[in-house]
């Protein structure tokens, strides 16, 4: 027995099945995460290696070099970068997306394993990092105080961190700039020197005093007591009591030689919160943890917990991608919720009647929530692409239910009772049905087999629409049979038609509407030549005004209301007049920008070379400047005008060498530049071109944040250590080198414990005897013997520049040039700084080339047309099939050119850039053109096999099917107005997909319901025209 | 005794069965999908895409005094909607085993 007979027969049975649909979907829909982004395993890893000792180019030749020759066997490597910094190597690796992350891990393991017996001594093992999203901060608070500042870190970490890290899904809580509690020893050398002590033996003295050692077992009587010398400070005053030495009988206290500072560390970094001191905090998840609500039971665990503090310390969220992600999430089931209505009305409008419409609007919720269901068990989540790929597939689940309805319906009305008319009227059209949808199918189902990046992206769109879609059908010939069997009656025709009713209003103006499109097509059959030149005509114009008026862009930048700015000063400036410039930026902020709630701005660096270096590039002249502003709907201004003037503040600053202000918080939209990237192995050669070429560029409009991806040559001090005299001391480079550092950055002596936390107990001189090169000429070194000699004698300080980090991609050294398009497009950035460098002599050993996310978006470009290809192929085999014809498919297919046509114009009008996004919309097109066309060709054919002659079939095949295809293509329509028109956070990715499919639907329908009809004229001419003689000829013996 | 031949649009099953029921008939010989087309204007039923719908047929033989109520009451059913179609046709009985 058929599906719609037995979904007929047995309503209860049916009603049961699609209500356990239901619950298993609102099951998973409570269930599912709620995200930004599908989680994505970014393909990236770096190799990490340390050489203490070595500067940038030793690590070049013997660390980095050996790692990239290494990785580059390792399969499915897409590209592998580097930078050799000074006693650290990171090289980056980039691999294909759909690589699978684990097996590569263990290849890179393999060959480093290889490499490492072979790098030189001394080498720490490299270190493998993988990256992943869960390492994106999902929350940034900003901590200020006043009073508590010195203690403040320990407060928030003991009130704050260990806390919050209870709340479930939490993966780490960092602090950033929090003013560490140090115990500093500063040492007077003349005093040292005097008492003929040294650094050293402080330093011995201080950690063999500060311990506690259990000493064994007593037993006494019937006890056994436990022995332990206690020698542990208590507090950090006992110091300065210390005997560090004798001189003439006399105890040396540690308060005679040297100052004990209880106090916080030494300032690397300046961190202001809206100009006060502060520190920030953050907070990462676990990966796959539901982002929204850790950062709902964070926040409200924080307000619990901010009681606790002293009322001095300010906590305030910078960033809180949850927000971003509510904003955008409610504003897409806002976006579901009116195309929902319009669909409906739509429905309403052609039908006319009240329980049709219900019957056929239910089809919606039951097909989107099978989709929570796939999202479910995929294990994805609630996110802009499912939801956007939502309100894509709702004006197509409707399609099916339609023809089915519209059938059973008509057989109601020729006096057939409803249960039969709904079992004969679908097995009528149940193929049909199936055929239309494969064909949506053969254009969704290839996105979940794109790779890449754009991939990730696509793969939820192709499974989602696939699934509602197929859902939808599998509705239309169950359910909607079994509904229509029991809701909707014959109705006797009604004698007195209402004067404003629907039949004598809207019914009247469609009927005008067929007739008026009878018509045309009676004319445009007898003028097929005007027609089709005038199409022609049409289409080439279109052409012309793509490749003259319509730009090209990678990805749409959404404004997410943050600002990021990272400057960077002259180099080698100290970190005090860093902040200095910093309070001059921020004082600009506060006075030009209002939309700005909060300002956080850190100078300097806290450690160098460290973990963090490898995100954002930090030193004592860089400032990092996040701001937050409050949301779209409370500000005139966008993000990037705002961005855009702060450049031009920027500008205005002799101080500042570069700058980059970025407005994207998280991923995905990123920022989008266009690099030019210089290989050389020459520095001198390469910077001159990168200076050459970043003028260049600065000189074209709408190029904005031109900077050299090289850092400056930093100035060093070197003491260059004479060998001769070393020996002559019995003293090596290691030991003078060691003495050194212990006076300047200080000697780590102990720890000094205070209710369970350790603080360092640092020794060094006193700053005083550190600051110029006399003073570091001056500083003793005791040799073995016992004497104690000046730096002087055994070599000289010397300034010097020390050469930069060393970058390196595709095992070469580059500079890349970057630049960021404002106001023009990346598309168009890109040919503009081609031409522009197009005439640089470069010597021979050079090579430059255009990259950056121009160079993904042409490969976005290239997998897009790849999959327009494969979905032009599906969409032929799928109606090659139905049709059992090879000229059929290409009637239809006449229609996708004007789909493009459309699309241009759509672009055109409303001044949007052709980006990757709307060019999957253009894709996704085709699939929902061709639907239209099949509609009318199907029916064409019907009436020329029911023997009507080849212009009549076509005219009435277009009265008939018009109401149909408008129905259709209305609901698909305004279901993307929503998108299309949509404002709110985050829309910027999902509104050029709306504008295309809108204007391309709307163009195409209008063209090919002109077009399909006369090009099947053309195509029926041969054979077809005259199937009667044909047939005679097959049965001669009927004549002879 | 005569035979009563039918044949009608599927959609029609259930009425003709009531029909049957009410009338009285017991005895009959069904056919469910067959093809055919009408003499004057009746569309074809092929079950193909072009001509999707069905007719399905039933034989009975009945005493003559229920032919003309059941012609009567198939005439009506035909009134309901002249496309839909339904037609009758009756034979005599020569012999029976």
């Amino acid at each position: 027995m058929s599906i719609y007979k037995s979904a007929v027969n047995n309503p209860i049975t049916t009603l049961m099945i699609f209500t356990a649909v239901i619950v298993m979907g609102i099951y998973s829909l409570v269930q599912i995460p709620i995200d930004l982004y599908p989680e994505i395993d970014a393909p990236f890893m770096s190799v990490m290696t340390t050489y203490a000792g070595a500067n940038a180019a030793d690590i070049e030749t013997n660390i980095t070099k050996p790692v990239e020759d290494a990785m580059n066997s390792v399969d499915k490597l897409k590209e592998v970068s580097s930078i050799s910094y000074d006693n650290l190597s990171v090289v980056f690796l980039e691999f294909e997306w759909e690589a699978n992350l684990d097996e590569i891990m263990n290849d890179v393991r393999t060959m480093l394993d290889g490499v490492y017996s072979n790098m030189p001594e001394g080498v720490d093992r490299p270190v493998v990092f993988k990256f992943s999203t869960s390492m994106m901060p999902i929350l940034f608070f900003a901590i200020t105080a006043n009073e508590s500042y010195p203690g403040l870190e320990k407060i928030i970490d003991e009130k704050i961190v260990t806390p919050l890290n209870r709340v479930d899904g939490i993966g780490s809580i960092f602090t950033v700039g929090s003013p560490g509690r140090k115990i500093y020893v500063n040492i007077d050398p003349r005093q040292l020197d005097a008492y003929n002590i040294t650094l050293e033996q402080i330093g011995s003295i201080i950690g063999a005093e500060n311990l506690n050692m259990p000493s064994g077992n007593v037993k006494m009587g019937k006890t056994d007591y436990q022995l332990r010398v206690q020698g542990e400070f208590t507090e950090s005053d006992q110091l300065k009591k210390l005997v560090v030495g004798n001189s003439g009988g006399k105890p040396i206290y540690l308060k005679d030689v040297a100052e004990v500072n209880d106090t916080i560390k030494d300032k690397t970094m300046d961190e202001r919160i809206n100009s006060e001191v502060g520190m920030r905090m953050l907070v990462m998840k676990q990966s796959g943890a539901n982002t929204v609500s850790i950062a709902r039971d964070v926040n409200k665990q924080l307000k619990k917990l901010v009681k606790t503090l002293p009322p001095d310390i300010q906590i305030e969220p910078i960033m809180d991608t949850s927000d971003f992600i509510r904003g955008s999430i409610k504003n897409l089931s806002q976006t579901l919720m009116w195309a929902l209505l319009f669909v409906v009305i739509v429905v309403l409008v052609f039908l006319g009647r009240w329980r049709a419409t219900f019957i056929i609007a239910l089809t919606i919720p039951i097909s989107l929530i099978v989709s929570f269901i796939y999202l479910y068990i995929s294990g994805s989540s609630l996110n802009v692409i499912s939801l956007s790929s939502l309100s894509i597939a709702i004006g197509m689940v409707v399609d099916d239910a339609i023809v089915v309805l519209e059938n059973i319906t008509k057989h109601i009305e020729r006096g057939s009772t409803p249960r039969e008319a709904a079992i004969y009227a679908t097995n009528e059209v149940w193929l049909a049905v199936i055929i239309t949808t494969l064909v949506i199918v053969a254009v969704f189902f290839p996105l979940t087999l794109v790779g890449g990046l754009t991939g990730v992206m696509f793969k939820q769109l192709g499974w989602i629409v696939t699934i509602t879609v197929s859902t939808s059908t599998l509705a239309a010939i169950s359910l909607t049979p079994m509904l229509a069997s029991k809701l909707l009656r014959l109705r006797p025709k009604k004698e007195n038609i209402a004067k404003f009713g629907y039949n004598n209003i809207i019914g009247k103006a469609l009927d005008k509407v067929d007739d008026f499109y009878e018509k045309s097509i009676r004319w445009a059959l007898f003028h097929k030549k005007v027609v089709m030149l005038l199409a022609l005509f049409v289409f080439i114009g279109s052409i012309f005004l793509a490749v003259k008026f319509v730009k090209t862009d990678y990805m749409p930048m959404t404004d997410e209301s943050s600002l990021n700015a990272a400057i960077e000063l002259e180099t080698g400036l100290r970190v005090e007049e860093t902040a200095k410039i910093a309070r001059r930026i921020e004082g600009i902020i506060e006075e030009r920008y209002p939309e700005i709630t909060l300002i956080s701005a850190s100078s300097g660096a806290d450690d160098e070379g460290s973990f963090s270096s490898m995100f954002s590039a930090t030193g004592s002249n860089r400032i990092n400047i996040m701001a937050r502003l409050v949301s779209i709907e409370e500000r005139s201004r966008s993000v990037f005008e705002i961005a855009d003037d702060f450049r031009d503040q920027l500008d205005q600053f002799a101080e500042i060498v570069n700058y980059n202000v970025s407005t994207s918080g998280g991923m995905g939209g990123g920022d989008n530049t266009v690099d030019v990237e210089i290989y050389g192995y020459d520095f001198d050669v390469t910077n001159k071109l990168a200076n050459d070429i970043k003028l260049r560029v600065s000189n074209i409009n709408g190029a904005r944040d031109v900077m050299i991806s090289r850092e400056k040559e930093k100035p060093e001090l070197q003491v260059v250590l004479d060998r001769e005299k070393l020996a002559l001391h019995g003293l090596t480079s290691a030991t003078v080198s060691a003495y050194i550092r212990n006076r300047v950055s200080g000697l780590i002596a102990s720890q000094y414990r205070e209710e369970g936390d350790e603080y360092d107990i640092i020794l060094r001189l006193k700053e005083y005897y550190r600051n110029s090169i006399t003073d570091l000429e001056a500083i003793s070194i005791m040799t073995p013997m016992g004497n104690k000699i000046k730096l002087k004698e055994l070599g000289e300080v010397k300034e010097y520049w020390s050469p930069p980090n060393i970058e390196h991609k595709r095992r070469q050294r580059i500079v890349t040039v970057s630049a960021k398009p404002v106001g023009v497009s990346l598309g168009e950035l890109a040919s503009q700084i081609r031409t522009e460098i197009e005439d640089i002599e470069t010597p021979p050993e050079v090579f430059i080339s255009v990259g950056g996310a121009y160079e993904d978006q042409v490969e976005g470009f290239l997998d897009l047309s790849l999959l327009l290809v494969l979905s032009l192929v599906l969409v032929f085999i799928v109606m090659a099939s139905q049709f059992e014809s090879f000229a059929m498919p290409f009637v239809i297919m006449f229609s996708i050119p004007f789909a493009f046509t459309g699309v241009i114009l759509a672009l055109f009008i409303t001044n949007t850039t052709l980006s990757l996004i709307a060019g999957l919309g253009a894709v996704l097109l085709v699939g929902i053109v061709v639907k239209n066309g099949i509609v009318l060709v199907d029916y064409i054919n019907l009436m020329r096999d029911r023997g009507y002659e080849l212009y009549e079939a076509i005219a009435l095949s277009g009265h008939s099917r018009l109401r149909p295809v408008l129905m259709t293509a209305f609901t698909t329509i305004l279901a993307m107005v929503p998108l299309a028109l949509s404002t709110g956070e985050g829309s910027e990715i999902w509104t050029p997909m709306g504008i295309t499919v809108i204007g391309g639907l709307v163009f195409s329908t209008i063209v090919t319901m002109i077009i399909v009809p006369v090009m099947y004229a053309v195509f029926a001419r041969r054979g077809e025209r005259d199937k009667k003689q044909k047939v005679r000829k097959r049965f001669v013996f009927m004549d002879q | 005794m005569k035979a009563v031949f039918i044949v009608f649009n599927q959609t029609n099953t259930e009425r003709v069965e009531y029909m049957f029921d009410r009338l009285g008939i017991r005895g009959f010989t069904w056919w469910e999908n067959v093809q055919g087309r009408g003499t004057e204007t009746g569309e074809p039923r092929q079950g193909t895409h072009t001509w999707p719908e069905m007719n399905s047929a039933a034989l009975t033989v009945i005493p003559d005094e229920k032919v003309d109520t059941l012609l009567e009451k198939v005439q009506k059913l035909d009134d309901i909607h002249k496309e839909v179609g339904v037609r009758a046709f009756v034979w005599d009985i020569i012999k029976t085993a």
